[in-house]
C-alpha cells in the first residue's frame, strides 16, 4: 500500500450503536479518519458526543458495529481479542484521566508491565530509565497510593512509553488533575512523544491542549463535524 | 505468560490480603476432610490390629485338605508372614481318663498376630508365651487338668503318641472364632502330628493357613488368592471376623465423613466468595493488562497459574493443620485409649488434598473464568459491568463438585442422593424463611431511630447476601443445636445396643443333663444369664427336593456370582436351635412364627441374609441332614437377627420338638462384671467340659470406639463452626468496599464513630439472632423427626433451645461481625474518599 507508510491509522465508514431498553442507540456513524504517522491529532466534542467511543474503538479497546480500522498495514476490525491483544501490546500505548494504575504494583512494577507481558528481559533497565525521563526516580518502590495524582500520571505515562508504541492514545489525561500539574503533564507528553516520534491521538476539552495538536477533530452527535483544523477550534471556541 | 510476572502478582496479591481469605476457606475445607479421615484411619487400623489378634493374623485361609503349595510361595513372594495350624477333635486320655478335646496343632510362628498366655498351673492369669509347644510337649486348657486328673509334667495320650504336659494353656488369640470348637483346647506342635497317628484319610480336619503383613501386600495376595482356592476353602480376614466392632465405627465413620462434609460446602461456599470478591477486584486488572496488550489466554494461564499455586499452598498447608489437629487430638487422648494408635496411611492426606483441588475447581474456578471475558474498554467506561459469564456454570460446577465429594465420602450413590435431595429442600425452605425474617427487619426499621435505621437499610441494601449468611449460619447453628440435643440420644442409642449388663460370655458345650444345674447356679451368684438354647449341627441336603449341592451350584450359575462372596451358602454346617418363643432383637419379616405350644410339623425360621442369599422363601422344603439322619421341614418364617446384641443368634431356628429326637448341647450366655471373673473357675470346675468363651474384651473395645467417635464427633462440630466463621468472614469482605464508602461518606457527613460502629453491632447481632430463630425452628423440627421417627422416643419441647439458639448466633455473628468490620469505623474517610477517585 503506497499510503502505508504515511497513514497510521484509518477509519471507512465507522460506526457504533448499542442496545439499550429503549432500542437502538447511535454512538458514532459514519466517522472517515486518516492520523498520520507521527502527528498529533485531539478529538474534541461535547460530553456524550462519542469521542471516547471513538478512541477506544481506534484503540482496539472495543469493536465497531460495521466500518473498518486500520493500523498501520493492518485491519484491526479483521482481527479476533487474542489479536487484538497482541497488537495492543506491540503498538499501543495508554494515558488515562483516571491513571489506570494496579495498585497492587510499585510505580516501577507498573511502569514495568507492557514490557514483562512481552517478556522483554530488558524490562527494568526500560522501566528505571523512563521514570527517570518522568522525574520520578525517587518514587520508584512507592505504590500509586502513595503517590499523588500527578504523579500517578507521569507513571502512567512512563508505562505508555515503555512498550515502545508506535500510536498513543489519551483520554483526558489531565481531568483529574489541577491546572497546573495538568500544565506539567501535557508538557511531558508532548516532549516524550517528539522524543520517540509516537502517533498522538487526544481526547480532550482542554482547549489549550487540543491547541498545541497538530490537527484538532470534532466530533457532535457521533459524526465528525468539521474536519479542518481551524474551523474545529473555532467551532470549540465557541 | 510471564511466570515472573505471575509470581510478583501472587506475591502483591498475598500482601495486601486478597488471597488470605481464599487461602483460609482453602485450608480449612483441606484440614476438615484430612483431621477426620487421619483420626478415623488411625482408630480403624487400630481396630483392625487388635481384631487381628482374635484371628492370631489378619487373613486366615481355613480348609479341609492342605492348600496348593503354589499359594504359599505367592504369600512368600508378597513378603507375608505365614503360620500354620491343624484343628481336629480327638479323644485324649490320662492314666484311667478320657476326655473329648479339641486338638490344635501349630507350627513355631503361631500365632501372627495377639499372644499366647500360659502358666504353670490352672485357672491363674499366666504369662506371654512367644510360640507354641515344642516337639514332644502338649499345653492343656485349665479345665482339662482337674478334668483328666493331670498336673504340669504328667503324661497325655493323644492318639498313639505320648506328649508331655508342659504348660498350661491360659488364652489364645483365636479361641474366640466361632462356636464350632467341640471341646477344651489341647495345643501341640505341628511335628508330632504324624506319630500321633490321629490324622487318617476321612478324619474331619481344618487346616487353617494364617497370614500377616501390610495392608496393601494383603490386599494384593487376598485378590490374587480367591480365584485360586478349591470351593471347600474359605478366605477371611478381620473384617468378616468383627462385624460387631465394625458397625459401629462404620457408623461413626460415615457420620463425621458427612458432617465434616457440611464442613468443607460451608468452606466451599467461602471459597467461591473469596473468590468472587478476588475476580471483582481484578475486573480493573485484567482490563489494564489487556490494554496493555494481555491477551484473554494469557489473562487465563497467568490466573490459572496463580490459582495453582494457590490450591497446592493451601492443601499442603491444610494437610500439615490436618495432620496436626488429629496428632493433637490424638495425644490428648492418648490417656484415655487403651489401644495405642497406628501410624495414619497416606489415604487421608491424599483424601484432603483432592478435596482441596476439587473444591478450588468448583467452587473457585467460575469466577476466575470471568476474568477473561473483562472488556479492555472497561479502563475508560467504568459503568460497564464486568462481563456476565454464563453465572450457571457457577451454580453447575458448585452442584458437580459437591455431589462428587459426597459421592466420594459416602462411596454411596443412594445416600448422596438422599441427602442431596434433602439439603436442597431444606435450603430452599430455609432461604424463604430468612428472607422472611430479613423483611420483617425492614418493616422494623421503618420505626427505628438513627443507628438502628442504619443498621437495618444497610441487611436490606444486602439483603442477597444477607440471606446466604442467615442461611448459612442458622444451618450451622442448627446443626450445633441438634448435634446438641441429639449426641445425648445418638450416644444413649450405642449405649444400649451394648448394655452395661450386655453379656459378655458364651458358655456352650453344655450337656442336657447340665443344663438345669447350671442354670441353678448362675442364679444362685446372681448372675443373669439368657436363656439357654439347644444346640446341634446340621446341614440343610435338600431344598425343595433337589439336592443342597446342586441347588448352589444351579444358583450360583444363574447369579454367576460364586457363593462364597455373598453370605452364608446352603450347604455349609450350622449351628441349629429351637425355640418356642421369638428370641429378642428377632423380627418377622415374612411368614409367621409358631404358637408358642406349637406340636405339629417340623418348621423352621431362617435368617434373612442366609434366605436372600440362598433364594429360600417361605414354604419352601427343606430336609436337613442332622447326625447323619434326614429330619423334613417346612420354612415358616423370615427373620432379621441383631447379630451385634452379643447373645445367641443362630440363622435357623427350628419349631418345638422338631429337634427332640436328636441330642444335642446347649448355649447361653451371661454377664459377668470384672469382680465376677473368679466365678468361671468354679464352674469350669464344676462343668468340665463345657466351653467358655470370653467376649468382654471384644465389648470393651466396642465401648471404647464409642467413646472415641463422640469425641470426634464434637471436634466435627468445631471445625463446622470454623468453616461458618469463615463463610461469614467471606461475606463480609465481599461488602467491605461498599461499607468503606458508605461509612466513609457518612463519616464525612458528621456521623460519629460510635453511630456507625452501633449500626455495625446491631447490623451483625440481627442477622445473629435471625440465624438463631431459624436455626432453631430448624433443630426442633429436625429433633422432632429424629426422636419420633428414628430413636423412637417421647418428643418434648426444648424451651432452652429458644434461648440458646438466638443468644449462640448473636454472640457468635455479632462479635465475628463487628470484629471483622471495625477497621471501616477506624480508617480515615480521607484516605478511602482518595482510593475510590
Amino acid at each position: 500500500m503506497a499510503t502505508a507508510s504515511r497513514v497510521m491509522i484509518k477509519t471507512v465508514g465507522l460506526g457504533k450503536t448499542v442496545g439499550t431498553s429503549e432500542g437502538q442507540l447511535t454512538i458514532l456513524k459514519g466517522i472517515n479518519l486518516e492520523i498520520k504517522r507521527s502527528e498529533s491529532v485531539a478529538i474534541v466534542g461535547a460530553s456524550g458526543s462519542g469521542k471516547t467511543t471513538l478512541l477506544s474503538l481506534l484503540a482496539g479497546l472495543d469493536t465497531p458495529s460495521v466500518g473498518q480500522i486500520f493500523l498501520g498495514d493492518e485491519e484491526i476490525t479483521a482481527f479476533d481479542e487474542e489479536q487484538r491483544a497482541l497488537m495492543r501490546g506491540r503498538m499501543v500505548g495508554f494515558v488515562f484521566q483516571t491513571f489506570q494504575l494496579l495498585g497492587s504494583l510499585t510505580a516501577i512494577e507498573n511502569v514495568m508491565l507492557p514490557a514483562e507481558l512481552k517478556r522483554d528481559p530488558e524490562a527494568e533497565i526500560k522501566g528505571r530509565e523512563l521514570l527517570r525521563r518522568v522525574g520520578l526516580e525517587h518514587r520508584t518502590h512507592h505504590y500509586p497510593r502513595q503517590l499523588s495524582g500527578g504523579e500517578q500520571q507521569r507513571v502512567a505515562i512512563a508505562r505508555a512509553f515503555a512498550s515502545s508504541a508506535e500510536i498513543l492514545f489519551a483520554d483526558e489525561p489531565t481531568g483529574n488533575l489541577d491546572s497546573a500539574t495538568g500544565a506539567t503533564i501535557i508538557d511531558l507528553i508532548f516532549a516524550l512523544n517528539e522524543e520517540f516520534g509516537t502517533t498522538l491521538v487526544l481526547v480532550t476539552h482542554d482547549l489549550r491542549l487540543a491547541d498545541r495538536c497538530d490537527r484538532v477533530v470534532q466530533i457532535a452527535a457521533g459524526e465528525l463535524v468539521l474536519p479542518d483544523a481551524t474551523a474545529a477550534q473555532q467551532e470549540v471556541a465557541r | 505468560m510471564n511466570p515472573v510476572l505471575a509470581w510478583k502478582l501472587l506475591w502483591r496479591d498475598w500482601r495486601s490480603g486478597e488471597l488470605t481469605l481464599l487461602l483460609a476457606s482453602l485450608i480449612v475445607a483441606v484440614s476438615t476432610v484430612t483431621t477426620i479421615t487421619l483420626f478415623v484411619d488411625r482408630l480403624q487400623q487400630a481396630l483392625v490390629r487388635e481384631s487381628a489378634s482374635f484371628l492370631a493374623a489378619d487373613l486366615v485361609i481355613s480348609s479341609s485338605a492342605p492348600i496348593s503349595p503354589l499359594i504359599l510361595n505367592r504369600a512368600e513372594q508378597i513378603g507375608l508372614q505365614r503360620a500354620e495350624t491343624l484343628d481336629f477333635l480327638s479323644m485324649v486320655f490320662a492314666a484311667d481318663r478320657a476326655q473329648f478335646a479339641s486338638v490344635k496343632a501349630v507350627n513355631p510362628t503361631y500365632p501372627l498376630r495377639g499372644k499366647l498366655i500360659v502358666a504353670d498351673q490352672p485357672f491363674v492369669r499366666g504369662r506371654v508365651a512367644t510360640q507354641g509347644p515344642a516337639p514332644g510337649e502338649v499345653w492343656l486348657e485349665s479345665r482339662l487338668l482337674p478334668a483328666l486328673g493331670l498336673a504340669p509334667g504328667d503324661q497325655l495320650e493323644v492318639g498313639i503318641a505320648n506328649l508331655n504336659v508342659s504348660q498350661v494353656l491360659i488364652k489364645e488369640p483365636d479361641r474366640g472364632g466361632g462356636f464350632n470348637s467341640a471341646g477344651p483346647r489341647v495345643l501341640m506342635n505341628m511335628q508330632d502330628v504324624a506319630s500321633t497317628a490321629v490324622v487318617q484319610p476321612g478324619s474331619r480336619l481344618t487346616y487353617r493357613y494364617l497370614f500377616a503383613g501390610e495392608r496393601e501386600a494383603l490386599a494384593e495376595f487376598s485378590t490374587w488368592v480367591k480365584p485360586q482356592l478349591d470351593e471347600d476353602a474359605r478366605l477371611f480376614g478381620v473384617k468378616d471376623g468383627t462385624e460387631r466392632i465394625g458397625n459401629a465405627l462404620q457408623r461413626g465413620e460415615r457420620f463425621l465423613l458427612l458432617g465434616g462434609l457440611l464442613g468443607v460446602l460451608l468452606a466451599g461456599v467461602a471459597i467461591a466468595l473469596a473468590a468472587q470478591r478476588y475476580s471483582l477486584r481484578h475486573y480493573d486488572h485484567v482490563a489494564i493488562m489487556k490494554t496493555l496488550g494481555a491477551s484473554p489466554s494469557s489473562i487465563d494461564s497467568l490466573f490459572l497459574m496463580i490459582f495453582l499455586v494457590v490450591g497446592l499452598c493451601s492443601t499442603l498447608l491444610g494437610s500439615v493443620v490436618g495432620y496436626l489437629a488429629q496428632t493433637g487430638i490424638a495425644s490428648i487422648l492418648a490417656p484415655f485409649i487403651p489401644i495405642e494408635l497406628p501410624s495414619p496411611g497416606w489415604r487421608p492426606i491424599w483424601l484432603g488434598m483432592v478435596t482441596g483441588f476439587v473444591c478450588l475447581l468448583s467452587f473457585a474456578l467460575p469466577p476466575l473464568l470471568k476474568l477473561r471475558s473483562t472488556e479492555p474498554v472497561r479502563v475508560i467506561r467504568r459503568d460497564l459491568v464486568p462481563a456476565t459469564l454464563n453465572n450457571r456454570l457457577s451454580y453447575v460446577a458448585a452442584l458437580l463438585g459437591t455431589i462428587g465429594l459426597m459421592w466420594w465420602y459416602s462411596q454411596d450413590l443412594w445416600l448422596t442422593a438422599m441427602i442431596f435431595s434433602g439439603g436442597v429442600v431444606a435450603v430452599l425452605v430455609l432461604s424463604v424463611l430468612a428472607y422472611g425474617l430479613l423483611r420483617s427487619g425492614r418493616v422494623l426499621g421503618m420505626q427505628a431511630g438513627s443507628a438502628w435505621r442504619l443498621a437495618l437499610a444497610g441487611m436490606q441494601r444486602r439483603g442477597q447476601e444477607n440471606t446466604l449468611q442467615i442461611l448459612v449460619f442458622g444451618l450451622a447453628i442448627m446443626l450445633l443445636l441438634i448435634l446438641f440435643l441429639v449426641r445425648t440420644a445418638l450416644i444413649d442409642e450405642w449405649r444400649a445396643q451394648i448394655p452395661a449388663d450386655a453379656p459378655n460370655h458364651f458358655a456352650l458345650n453344655i450337656s442336657p443333663q447340665d443344663v438345669e444345674p447350671i442354670r441353678n447356679l448362675l442364679v444362685a451368684n446372681d448372675i443373669v444369664a439368657q436363656p439357654l438354647y439347644p444346640m446341634i449341627r446340621g446341614r440343610i441336603s435338600l431344598v425343595n427336593g433337589v439336592p443342597a449341592k446342586q441347588y448352589d451350584t444351579d444358583r450360583e450359575n444363574r447369579q454367576q456370582e460364586p457363593s462364597r462372596d455373598r453370605g452364608p451358602n446352603t450347604t455349609s454346617g450350622r449351628n441349629l436351635t429351637w425355640a418356642a418363643d421369638l428370641p429378642d432383637d428377632n423380627e418377622i419379616v415374612e411368614g409367621a412364627w409358631w404358637s408358642t405350644n406349637y406340636t405339629g410339623e417340623p418348621l423352621v425360621s431362617l435368617e434373612q441374609d442366609l434366605a436372600l442369599a440362598n433364594d429360600l422363601k417361605v414354604g419352601d422344603t427343606l430336609v436337613f441332614n442332622i447326625q447323619g439322619r434326614p429330619l423334613a421341614t417346612r420354612v415358616a418364617s423370615i427373620r432379621t437377627v441383631a447379630w451385634d446384641n452379643l447373645q445367641p443368634n443362630f440363622y435357623i431356628i427350628f419349631s418345638p420338638g422338631a429337634l427332640a429326637d436328636f441330642p444335642s448341647t446347649f448355649l447361653t450366655s451371661f454377664h459377668l462384671g470384672a469382680q465376677q471373673k473368679l466365678f468361671l473357675n468354679t464352674l469350669i470346675r464344676a462343668y468340665p467340659t463345657m466351653t467358655v468363651i470370653e467376649v468382654d474384651a471384644i465389648i470393651e473395645q466396642i465401648q471404647l470406639i464409642i467413646s472415641q467417635v463422640t469425641l470426634a464427633i464434637e471436634l466435627v462440630l468445631a471445625l463446622i463452626m470454623v468453616a461458618g466463621g469463615m463463610v461469614l468472614l467471606a461475606s463480609i469482605q465481599a461488602s467491605m468496599d461498599e461499607r468503606f464508602k458508605q461509612h466513609a461518606i457518612l463519616r464525612t457527613l458528621g456521623a460519629s464513630q460510635r453511630l456507625v460502629m452501633g449500626s455495625l453491632v446491631i447490623e451483625f447481632c440481627m442477622l445473629g439472632l435471625f440465624a438463631g430463630v431459624l436455626a432453631t425452628v430448624g433443630a426442633e423440627v429436625t429433633v422432632f423427626a429424629l426422636e419420633t421417627q428414628v430413636f423412637e422416643l417421647e418428643y418434648q419441647l426444648n424451651p432452652s433451645l429458644w434461648l440458646l439458639g438466638p443468644a449462640v448466633g448473636v454472640v457468635l455473628i455479632g462479635s465475628i461481625g463487628t470484629l471483622a468490620t471495625r477497621k471501616v469505623v477506624k480508617i480515615s474517610p480521607t484516605i478511602v474518599l482518595r482510593e475510590l477517585t
